[in-house]
């Protein structure tokens, strides 16, 4: 089995609190990996910086051996570059647009005579070239500089963002749960499918045949995801109307309908009796013979000892503990972090 | 309200507006309540335009009038013959809404990134600033002359500047029903689907491969682009862009009551919230002020006996009663209901 997702050394700190600090594991492809620690363990944090909603102070997180996030290239100069003369045109021209308009325009343009074109756009050269410094040039680098710097920044802000890492093949629900309340349980579904669309602009406006044909197969493939979670009767019921058993399963449906190789559950045994959290072992079960390999925060030991392949433990942030569930049931380390140890 | 009861509700729509030059020219001649109806279209697809920002998308967006005012001045500078362009009337449109389109994402990129009541600052300051710009612009607007008098368009062999209303009323009413289809396309796709959970919860639908930024833009710069469109429509149906000061503030919020009075996220609400408000200006407070003439009740002196003047105050009124006891409107939409947004911070 090779490693799907690797973390090496993360960090995550806010100001002087440090919720993650310094954790190292690897996910091997088609397991179910578990997360568990006492409240306020920066299980969540982890999960959130995995998904790309924070980007860790330091450490990498490879998934299938690569940096989440994008990497610098020469298409990010060419679009600065683009940006920032966009701007600077557009700036010089905001500044000087009546000055050119009288010399290209005005003075051209006879009443209701044929006006000559190429004369005027030779005028407006003119009259771009001939503009004084003041006028001219402090415009073109305030626009320049304005431009490429914000594209810059802006670009630089999203390149570890939960949508990229979502198209890379990483999905996850929400500790509390963050459905699209006021939306069908199987628009719930196709939203998941947002990444997969391949259809542009133009055929969903004018609904053209390939607009039909993937609506078709994405309300097929979401129908199939409710089956499998067994919520298909439910599927045109507010998903707010679900019962909150439901509402999780509807969580992972909606995570798998973009489909994931990773799936990240935070805590989906929260709130469950016992007979819904042992049908969610097997759920998880099933999603992980699916070839999705699952990441798991817990705090239901039953569903923790029962589906994972490895366990790890962390506590104020830090790793202390990582092995088979029955090794770390066995922990000294674990035991005191969830039960504390006695004074000597 | 389910799919076949909307379908019947636009089929009666569609069919009553059709109908009612007709019936009003046999049953009731000289009342001119459907002529009344043409600025009810143009503010039906500002209203559209604004439903696909603030309705789908929950972007607050107070500055609508400023892309009709840039419609305006677009479509005039291209057919006045005191430019050169002298564009016709539907090549003029075509760019108009490409203009506005364009000025949608000019202003969406940097602001698109604030959330609620900031992105409200900044598009009420846009609004304000287009009508300086336009008043200060002299030597191509023409200041607070506006540009004037634009040519009537010729459509089809009819030409639109004889004594007739009737072109005006099926252009626009065509015009508007073909809005409505393309914003009704694009409501049940992904594109809507991905506005409606951007509303809901951004964290979630970026963590379903949502590019946010890109939704929100796609709405902002198309709201835009109808809002322009109207702007266009409107300075061609009166023969002038009219002085910048017509797209001022209280238009913006004009069209934000026609969207609220009559359904976030509905279309078919939103077309009735404009037959609602802005008829009751049109024809029922303009009616209202004529009989008052005639009996004499009417003097220039009290400025309460004007009902015009009583505007404001109804339609103040009435976002208030919408709000407290129909939040979602006249006719409420069939996926979305709108429901006090939560801020949930974190995951």
């Amino acid at each position: 089995m090779s490693d799907l997702l690797q973390l090496e050394n993360v960090t995550v700190r806010f100001g002087g609190l440090t919720a993650v600090d310094d954790v190292t594991l690897t996910v091997p492809k088609g397991s179910v990996h578990s997360v568990i620690g006492p409240n306020g363990a920066g299980k969540t944090t982890l999960f959130n910086t995995v998904t790309g909603v924070y980007v860790p102070s330091e450490g990498h997180v490879r998934f299938e051996g690569r940096d989440l996030g994008i990497p610098f290239r020469l298409r990010t100069i060419a679009l600065c570059a683009f940006v920032a003369l966009a701007t600077a045109l557009f700036a010089v021209l905001a500044v000087n647009v009546q000055t050119i308009w009288e010399q290209a325009i005005i003075a051209n343009y006879i009443y209701q005579q044929p006006f000559p074109w190429s004369k005027a756009m030779g005028d407006a050269f003119v009259s771009l070239s001939t503009l004084s410094f003041y006028d001219g040039g402090l415009p073109l680098v305030f626009g320049f500089v304005v431009g490429g710097a914000g594209t810059y920044a802006v670009w630089n802000a999203s390149r570890l963002t939960p949508d990229k890492v979502a198209e890379r093949g990483v999905s996850r629900t929400f500790q509390n749960i963050r459905l699209f309340q006021n939306m069908s349980v199987l628009h719930n579904v196709l939203v998941g499918m947002s990444g997969k669309h391949r259809t542009r602009f133009l055929d969903v406006l004018l609904r053209l045949p390939r607009y039909y044909r993937e609506e078709r197969m994405a309300t097929a493939d979401a129908t199939e995801l409710l089956d499998f979670v067994g919520l298909k009767s439910h599927s045109t019921e507010k998903a707010s109307a679900l019962c909150y058993g439901d509402q999780r399963r509807l969580e992972i449906a909606r995570a798998l309908a973009s489909q994931p190789r990773l799936l990240l559950l935070d805590e989906p045994a929260a709130g469950m009796n016992p007979t819904e959290s042992e049908s969610l072992v097997e759920l998880i079960a099933r999603i992980r013979d699916r070839g999705v390999t699952v990441m798991l925060i817990e705090h239901h030991m039953d569903v923790v000892m029962n589906i994972s392949d490895r366990v790890t433990v962390l506590d104020y942030g830090k790793k202390i503990a990582e092995g088979t569930p029955l090794e770390v049931r066995q922990n000294p380390k674990v035991i005191a972090a969830y039960l504390g140890v006695e004074e000597e | 309200m389910t799919r076949t009861r909307e379908l019947q509700g636009y089929a009666i729509a569609l069919a009553l507006a059709v109908l009612l030059p007709f019936i009003e020219g046999f049953a009731f001649p000289g009342l001119g309540l459907a002529e009344d109806f043409r600025p009810i279209f143009i503010f039906a697809i500002l209203g559209l335009g604004l439903n696909i920002i603030v309705g789908y998308t929950g972007l607050l967006n107070l500055g609508v009038a400023a892309f009709m005012a840039i419609g305006a001045y677009s479509y005039g500078i291209l057919t006045c013959d005191i430019y050169p362009f002298q564009l016709s009337f539907w090549s003029a449109t075509a760019a108009t809404i490409v203009v506005g389109a364009l000025a949608g994402v000019v202003l969406g990129l940097p602001a698109i990134r604030l959330h609620g009541d900031y992105l409200a600052i900044v598009t009420l300051g846009f609004g304000e600033i287009v009508q300086d710009a336009l008043r200060n612009l002299e030597t191509i607007t023409k200041g607070t002359q506006g540009i004037n008098p634009l040519p009537s368009p010729r459509l089809f062999g009819v030409d639109f500047q004889s004594g007739s209303y009737l072109p005006w009323y099926f252009l626009l009413l065509f015009i508007l029903c073909s809005v409505a289809l393309l914003v009704r396309n694009l409501e049940r796709s992904r594109i809507g689907r991905a506005w409606i959970a951007v509303r809901e919860d951004e964290l979630a639908a970026r963590c379903m491969g949502i590019n946010p930024v890109r939704a929100k833009l796609l709405a902002f710069s198309l709201g835009a682009s109808l809002c322009s469109l109207a702007g266009a429509l409107w300075a061609s149906y009166l023969g002038s862009t009219g002085e910048p000061g017509n797209y001022d503030f209280q238009v913006s919020v004009i069209v934000l009551c026609v969207v609220m009075v009559g359904g976030m996220g509905s279309i078919l609400g939103v077309m009735l919230g404009a037959v609602v408000m802005v008829g009751f200006n049109s024809i029922v407070l303009s009616g209202l002020s004529d009989l008052l003439a005639r009996q004499g009740i009417l003097s220039g002196e009290n400025v309460f006996a004007v009902p015009g003047n009583w505007k404001y105050f109804i339609f103040g009124l009435a976002l208030i009663l919408v709000t407290r006891y129909r939040p979602e409107g006249l006719i409420p939409s069939r996926v979305v209901k709108i429901v006090a947004p939560k801020k949930a911070k974190g995951a």
